[in-house]
């Protein structure tokens, strides 16, 4: 069962198949790269402290100026000014440039929680805008890592993809053996338990997006379920019933992964509401923040 | 229908638009800008409610925060801390030290900087973020005190990292390569001169063989602690460590030559036949003086410009020996005179304090009622009084008609002849005391001289009061002096009763004509009577007239017990002069004198050296003796007058030490009380003046005025040293510059530079270290230590732990200049490895402020302006 799971998987919704060990690696060294630059960032701001300046002022900059890239990239692709391989490209920056400057944000606030009022509503919008950031990469990772969903899928094109799937599904099911129909044989009812199982499961599964909670929590019980009547059933049919249950079973997996990304991409359609508002927040905040910290500026910077 | 991202882009908006609105919600409807607070002061700025008084663009309004954006003085903030924190000039310095301090510093460090490794973070700071120029264009307090981190939060705050920055010297820990210590911690010589080595190896012990019972200290807490300022190893005061010892030498008892007091002021002794020969005028001056002019003395006289220049132009002269000198110097010498005389006059006349106030000390400014008492050590008046009674009788007649400058220097005799009562119109009562000089010159005698007069002593003028101005009487008496008519009514009605009726000397002694009688007017000095006088006098040993005590030495007289023989001459004499002053009728006494005198003021010369022949001028007592018929004493077969010029001199005895009128005599030969006689004590004594002082204050010897020291912390001594010093650079030849020698030099009377060192101070003279190390003494040191969490961790040998006693050291010697870096200590350095024993990762802490202090000149916080709650 899990094997034939995993098989399924080999279908690929956006064109493209998983490549894990590769997705590993980018990702680790990416992670290390974004661990090295945030050291590499608080020495350079503990040194610059140590040299008799308010170190705030260097933290404070780093974060502004890698705030401002981000919002460079936002208004690039409210400007559609980047074609496509440099949007991925670009968000690709956005994100690890997002992490960066978490070790930014963190040292700016010297390791403590804000005091005052004002202080807090720059620092929550900050932390919501990070911490939405942070959940958009784990969609797009989720998307990518769990169920091999590559960026070539859109949320509004699984509707026809799904019912496309629903057609390769019922044709399928309706198709008959040459071989079994020259035979003067009386038929076995292997075709008979097939349909069963496909009006009793298939049919309402392939109809409209299903089993979203289980996706939102991560399980994939209800695909175990389905493949394992499927799974059940080929051990009773032959040789050509079994090749037509596996075919359904790819189905069912695709089916099931593509309620996966619709989910996913739901979520990530939703997260952007959270994301990019409460940027637009800190950008005020922050504009005042700067403003204040001058106006008030009396050490060496 | 708009697009998903239409809506959300919208909706971004509208967020924007609610943050800003909600911002300026908040920030209305706080107070003040406390909204736009970062975080909390500390707990010690927690009461500051006013942004403004830190942030001084900043101003009261709601917005007004913005006027921070334009660009002002960079340090206005940190000038608003010094409000409240008191700091020098140099506060923006690093480490609010001078630029000198810094400079020296760094190129002392600079070579040991060289040696040490520098660590990598530290390398890439200096390279990333260098402190240069950031240093360089000062320092603001925000760059080491970040303020708005809490209640908590130490401002102090300052890393090991933050200190290496700045610092030449760049090493990575105090147990790694922190450099070696240079001579800690005696890098300059203590304040105190205190031989360690010598106290230790030789005096101590030589104290305990000689006194067994003397204290002598056992341990180094016998003389040390550190309870009073835990930086600072206090040394107990003098009286409990070194007035064992050392007390006997400040008040001279152990002082085995020269005077055991300081010589204030003196009659110098002057070359008085080359000054005749030179026809310079000096009037009145004794001959036997060979004093010198004191230091103080040239200080008073140089107050002034005319003074400073003719000190300098004494300056080196011998005045004992003018034979060689030059006329400008006889002119010198001769106005030197006059400014002495004008100089005790106007001590006894006006306030000590007003002649001393304005002396040119303490950099011109008005001294202190307070200093000008130390620094006259609250002198009595009548000290100088005896002394000018004694020394220059006729004084306020002298000054009264002193010559011209022209006279004084360009004068044809040597006599100056003092004006006559009733000629000085400005100040007729001072002037009627000495209108003759017969009446000043009873007074001038001494206590001893007035001892022999024992038998009149209840009637006759004692010498301290005799010279009392006019003013100072009581109103009968200045009546009298004051009025010649109502005194010579008095005198002549009863001047017996009148003597009683006051019932004192002083009654008397304010009488000067009183005087007459007695018949020992002298004449003024260096007229041609006087000097034929003089000749006589001299030319007649053993002539009992004068019955003065010995003029040479000053000593006191003999004693009352002398033979009545002796004093048979002065008792006759007086006798007669008594009988007619007491027969009434005639006017007699002070009064009289001045009556008669006033005509001759007014029609006789009215300048000394128009003076120059006495019997066109005949003196009171002639003019007395020619309205009363009793015969002047001088040239008329009675002793000779007494000659002003020689020391103590009073009428009725004789410079040459004749012996004074035995009382007993006098008494039995005097029918009636007299009516005025020579100032008289009737109580002897042995002791010298020097011994008498023994325990500190003025006495007179000689022709000096002495103080000695009262014992430690003397304040003339301190006073004088303390304001001359900062004016007497080392070999300066100003009048300060000699006081400060003579009270600094070797053999100077009160010690003080034995134990208090001096410093020379670049461009300001010199100070003597009065004050024991204390924390000021610790104010520019870049390194302090705290003994007191070191005490429990010494081993046996306790202090000398770390403080090794090196005997061969020149410690000493580094006190023969004034130079106070070039220390020598009695101890050896302490090594940097001594501390390391224990100061070390893991051990005890190595921070940079455990051992340095960055504002070295200290940061007070005064107590702020508070006015008084007055309605």
């Amino acid at each position: 069962m899990r094997l034939s799971a995993r098989r399924a998987t080999g279908g690929a919704i956006g064109g493209r198949g998983p490549i894990r060990a590769g997705l590993a690696i980018v990702q680790t060294v990416q992670g290390v790269l974004i661990v090295a630059i945030s050291a590499g960032l608080l020495w350079l701001v503990w040194i610059y402290g140590n040299g008799l300046r308010d170190p705030r002022y260097f933290d404070g900059w780093v974060l502004a100026g890698g705030m401002s890239l981000q919002l460079g990239f936002h208004i690039a692709i409210k400007t559609a000014s980047l074609s496509p391989k440099s949007a991925r490209r670009w968000k690709a920056v956005h994100i690890f440039l997002g992490y960066v400057l978490i070790a930014a944000f963190i040292s700016h606030s010297d390791f403590t929680l804000p005091d005052t009022a004002f202080e807090w509503a720059l620092w929550g919008a900050f932390v919501l805008v990070t911490v939405s950031g942070i959940f958009g990469t784990y969609l797009a990772w989720a998307l990518k890592a769990k169920r091999g969903v590559d960026d070539g899928i859109s949320y509004e094109g699984i509707p026809a993809r799904r019912a496309q799937l629903a057609q390769e599904v019922y044709a399928a099911v309706t198709s008959t053996d040459a071989t079994t129909a020259a035979l003067a044989l009386p038929a076995q009812p292997h075709d008979a338990w097939i349909t069963d199982l496909y009006t009793t499961h298939l049919r309402d599964f392939f109809q409209g997006p299903r089993n979203t909670a289980a996706h939102l929590i991560g399980s994939q019980h209800p695909l175990s379920r389905l493949t394992g009547e499927i799974d059940n059933l080929s051990r009773y049919v032959g040789l050509p019933s079994q090749q037509k249950l596996s075919v359904i079973k790819d189905l069912v997996v695709e089916k099931d992964r593509l309620d996966f990304a619709r989910v996913y991409l739901g979520l990530s359609k939703g997260w952007l509401y959270v994301h990019v508002p409460v940027t637009y927040a800190l950008i005020v905040l922050t504009v005042l923040h700067v403003l204040v910290v001058y106006a008030f500026s009396s050490g060496d910077w | 229908m708009r697009a998903p991202a239409s809506w959300r882009d919208r909706f971004a908006a509208l967020l924007a638009l609610a943050t800003v609105a909600a911002l300026g919600l908040a920030f209305m409807g706080a107070t003040g800008t406390q909204f736009l607070m970062p975080g909390p002061l500390t707990s010690a700025h927690g009461s500051i409610e006013k942004c403004s008084a830190c942030h001084t663009k900043s101003g009261e309004g709601k917005m007004s925060w913005a006027h921070g954006l334009v660009a002002g003085d960079p340090r206005a903030d940190s000038k608003a801390c010094l409000t409240c924190h008191k700091m020098p000039d140099t506060a923006f310095n690093a480490h609010g030290a001078s630029a000198e301090v810094l400079e020296k510093s760094t190129k002392r460090l600079a070579k040991a900087a060289a040696q040490t490794p520098v660590p990598q973070s530290a390398r890439a700071q200096n390279v990333a973020f260098p402190t240069h120029n950031l240093v360089a264009g000062g320092l603001t307090c925000a760059t080491c005190h970040q303020e708005h981190q809490g209640a908590n939060f130490k401002l102090n705050k300052i890393s090991n990292e933050q200190c290496r920055s700045c610092h030449a010297v760049k090493f990575d820990s105090f147990d790694g390569n922190h450099p070696e210590f240079e001579n800690y911690p005696f890098k300059t010589r203590t304040p105190i001169i205190f031989d360690h080595a010598g106290h230790f190896g030789k005096h101590y012990p030589e104290v305990a063989k000689k006194e067994p019972g003397k204290r002598i200290p056992e341990t180094c807490s016998s003389c040390h602690n550190s309870q009073d300022d835990r930086r600072v190893m206090a040394v107990a005061p003098f009286e409990k460590t070194c007035s064992g010892c050392h007390l006997n030498q400040i008040t001279g008892k152990e002082r085995a030559t020269g005077p055991k007091g300081i010589a204030f002021l003196a009659l110098p002794g002057l070359d008085l036949t080359t000054l005749k020969a030179k026809n310079a005028v000096v009037g009145e001056w004794p001959e036997e003086s060979d004093a010198a002019l004191t230091p103080f003395m040239k200080v008073m006289i140089s107050r002034d410009e005319p003074g400073r220049a003719l000190i300098k132009t004494i300056d080196g002269v011998n005045l004992q020996d003018l034979s060689k000198a030059n006329d400008a110097q006889i002119k010198a010498v001769t106005k030197l005179a006059w400014e002495i005389k004008k100089l005790f006059h106007a001590l006894i006349a006006g306030k000590a304090s007003e002649v001393l106030g304005d002396l040119n000390l303490g950099g011109g400014a008005q001294l202190s009622p307070a200093l000008v008492a130390d620094l006259t050590a609250s002198i009595p008046r009548d000290v100088v009084l005896g002394a000018q009674q004694e020394w220059l009788p006729n004084l306020g007649a002298e000054i009264a008609s002193r010559p011209s400058a022209n006279a004084e220097t360009q004068g044809n005799a040597v006599d100056a002849k003092p004006k006559r009562p009733g000629e000085t119109e400005q100040a007729p009562a001072a002037a009627s005391r000495q209108v003759d000089p017969a009446s000043a010159a009873p007074a001038a005698g001494n206590e001893d001289r007035a001892a022999d007069k024992a038998g009149t002593a209840g009637a006759k003028p004692s010498s301290g009061q005799a010279g009392r101005s006019a003013t100072e009487l009581p109103p009968p008496m200045r009546a009298g002096v004051g009025d010649p008519e109502k005194t010579g009514g008095a005198a002549s009605d009863d001047p017996a009763a009148e003597a009683k009726s006051v019932g004192n000397d002083d009654a008397q002694a304010d009488h000067p004509g009183e005087a007459v009688p007695e018949g020992r007017t002298p004449l003024p000095t260096g007229t041609p009577r006087s000097i034929k006088a003089r000749g006589k006098t001299s030319s007649e040993p053993g002539d009992k007239s004068g019955g003065v005590n010995d003029a040479g030495d000053g000593k006191a007289a003999p004693s009352a017990s002398e033979p009545a023989s002796k004093s048979a001459g002065d008792t006759k004499d007086a006798d007669k002069a008594a009988e007619p002053a007491a027969a009434g009728g005639d006017k007699t006494g002070s009064a009289a004198d001045a009556e008669k005198s006033a005509p001759a003021a007014k029609s006789g010369p009215g300048k000394a050296t128009e003076q120059t022949d006495d019997l066109l001028f005949p003196t009171e007592d002639e003019l007395r003796e020619l309205k009363t018929g009793v015969p002047a004493v001088a040239g008329k077969g009675g002793p000779p007058p007494a000659d002003p010029t020689k020391k103590g001199a009073p009428s009725g005895t004789t410079a040459d030490g004749a012996e004074p009128a035995k009382p007993d005599v006098a008494a039995s030969s005097a029918p009636k009380p007299p009516v005025s006689a020579a100032p008289v004590v009737s109580i002897g004594s042995d002791v010298d003046p020097e011994s008498w002082a023994e325990y500190g204050g003025w006495y007179r010897q000689d022709f000096a005025i002495f103080y000695r020291p009262t014992g430690h912390k003397d304040k003339f001594l301190y006073a004088w040293l303390y304001l001359a010093g900062p004016q007497a650079a080392k070999g300066d030849k100003s009048a300060a510059g000699a006081v400060f020698t003579s009270l600094t030099h070797k053999d100077a009377q009160g010690s003080c530079t034995k134990c208090h060192s001096v410093d020379d101070i670049a461009g300001k003279g010199q100070l003597v270290n009065f004050s024991p190390p204390g924390v000021k003494s610790k104010q520019g040191r870049f390194t302090s230590f705290i003994h007191e969490p070191h005490f429990g961790i010494m081993e046996n040998r306790g202090c000398l732990t770390c403080h090794k006693l090196e005997k061969d050291r020149p410690y000493l010697k580094s006190y023969e200049q004034g130079n106070a870096s070039a220390a020598s200590s009695n101890f050896g350095a302490v090594k940097k490895e001594l501390c390391q024993t224990c100061h070390t990762s893991g051990m005890a802490r190595q921070d940079c402020l455990l051992c340095h202090d960055y504002h070295v000149n200290g940061a007070a916080t005064p107590i702020m302006s508070t006015k008084l709650p007055i309605q």
